[in-house]
């Protein structure tokens, strides 16, 4: 499984195609994030509008992209988020942590 | 042996009188129950006033906007059985008509020999969900067991509890809180394979290496590999009883609150990369308690008796 990514500018792109419950989509997550950290991009934003469902192992590896931005004064963003996620993310007090790209 | 059976119920939409005297006559000559409108404004009159097995509608003669009045009858009735009855045959048209609700498409000339095989698989198909309705409204306690391993661990989406997807069914649980009971369940087994039986510590994933791999995820790897700690199981009762749903989840490790890390205090820390398991578990039901030094976890969700009389009409 792999998440497709995009560089616009100064910022990276990471599009979530499944959900993020499973070690597999940890993984992608990771990978995909890799990649657009290692040519340099300290904005990321995640997409997660493929993923209807997210659980703690999926909100584990979020947070780690979240402080491997923050630790280079980076910042993790995410697109506006819907349904179960957004549910999730305000439940775990996520949305006031990770800005929205209104872009 | 004989088995007594209720003749299958139908209703026809068709605008051509010929049409519905043709319908109407091999109904007929079959015992089945019937009832015959010209349009879909009498369609929605007829729906008002009763509910029948199957809906036959031709989606030309009955006007130009019976194709929207099938599409907000599958909203309103999902398992409505709806055969619709065109004169094309595109697959454009079939698309339409299937994502408006048609279980069924039927082209003219009518084919009355296929059209009596459909009509008597859809009626055996409600008398048995009717039968097993039934049969499930009496249900008043109901238990199931479910096992798990490490090797489980992989695909942990694909658990499947079949009692609370009944529940769902029956209109007792809606679909989100069947969903987050489904999580819920979910990560309470995820904690016992990894904190109870793997003994990891969450506060490994705090230390993360330049990779970007953390040691939770190393010290996983090499206990997977480990027949000390792989072989350990994870067991799951759930139960349902006087509107009552419980579910126990036990490990066969020693317990977190032994030392070792698990779902900790439950707080929700937005920056910890651990712990909002047992945050997710506890918006899904209504009660979360350990025992056994934390290798079991009880969860207790109260269904809403009033969804249970709506459902039943009792």
């Amino acid at each position: 499984m792999e998440f497709p990514i995009q560089i616009e500018g100064e910022k990276g792109y990471i599009r979530v195609t499944s959900d993020l419950d499973t070690e597999t989509a940890g993984e992608a997550l990771r990978s995909a994030f890799n990649e657009v950290y290692d040519q340099g991009k300290r904005t990321i934003v995640l997409d997660l509008s493929g993923a209807q469902i997210i659980n703690s192992y999926g909100i584990g590896k979020v947070l780690m992209c979240y402080k491997r931005l923050k630790a280079e004064n980076g910042v993790l963003m995410v697109k506006p988020l819907d349904g179960f996620v957004k549910e999730t993310f305000e439940l775990l007090m996520l949305d006031k942590l990770l800005p929205v790209d209104e872009s | 042996m004989s088995v007594s059976v209720h003749p299958p119920n139908i209703l026809l939409v068709d605008g051509n009188e010929q049409s519905r005297q043709t319908f109407g006559s091999f109904f007929k000559g079959r015992g089945w129950s019937y009832d015959i409108v010209p349009d879909r404004t009498s369609l929605a009159g007829a729906l008002e006033r009763g509910t029948y097995d199957i809906i036959i509608a031709d989606v030309e003669m009955a006007g130009p906007e019976t194709v929207k009045t099938l599409r907000e009858i599958h909203e309103k009735r999902p398992s409505q059985a709806i055969i619709a009855v065109s004169p094309t045959s595109s697959y454009e048209d079939a698309l339409q008509l299937f994502r408006s609700g048609a279980t069924d498409l039927l082209a003219r000339p009518i084919d009355f020999s296929w059209l009596e095989r459909v009509i008597q698989q859809v009626a055996s198909s409600r008398r048995k969900d009717a039968r097993d309705k039934a049969s499930y409204r009496h249900v008043t306690r109901e238990e199931m067991d479910l096992c798990f391993t490490s090797a489980d661990l992989a695909d942990l989406d694909s658990v499947s509890l079949p009692l609370v997807s009944r529940l769902v069914d029956e209109g007792m649980l809606s679909q989100n809180e069947g969903l987050k009971l489904r999580l819920a369940v979910q990560e309470a087994v995820l904690n016992g394979l990894e904190h109870g039986n793997l003994e990891l510590d969450s506060k490994w994933k705090e230390e993360i290496a330049t990779d970007g791999a953390d040691r939770f995820s190393s010290m996983r790897k090499a206990r997977l590999a480990d027949p000390e700690y792989a072989s350990r199981r994870v067991t799951v009762r759930l139960s349902f009883s006087d509107f009552r749903l419980e579910v126990v989840v036990k490990d066969q490790g020693g317990g977190f609150l032994n030392g070792r890390g698990g779902p900790e205090s439950g707080r929700i820390d937005s920056l910890s990369c651990s712990g909002r398991g047992l945050a997710l578990m506890s918006s899904a039901v209504d009660e979360v308690r350990f025992g056994s030094n934390g290798s079991e976890v009880t969860m207790i969700k109260w269904l809403d008796a009033s969804k249970n009389k709506e459902a039943y009409g009792s």
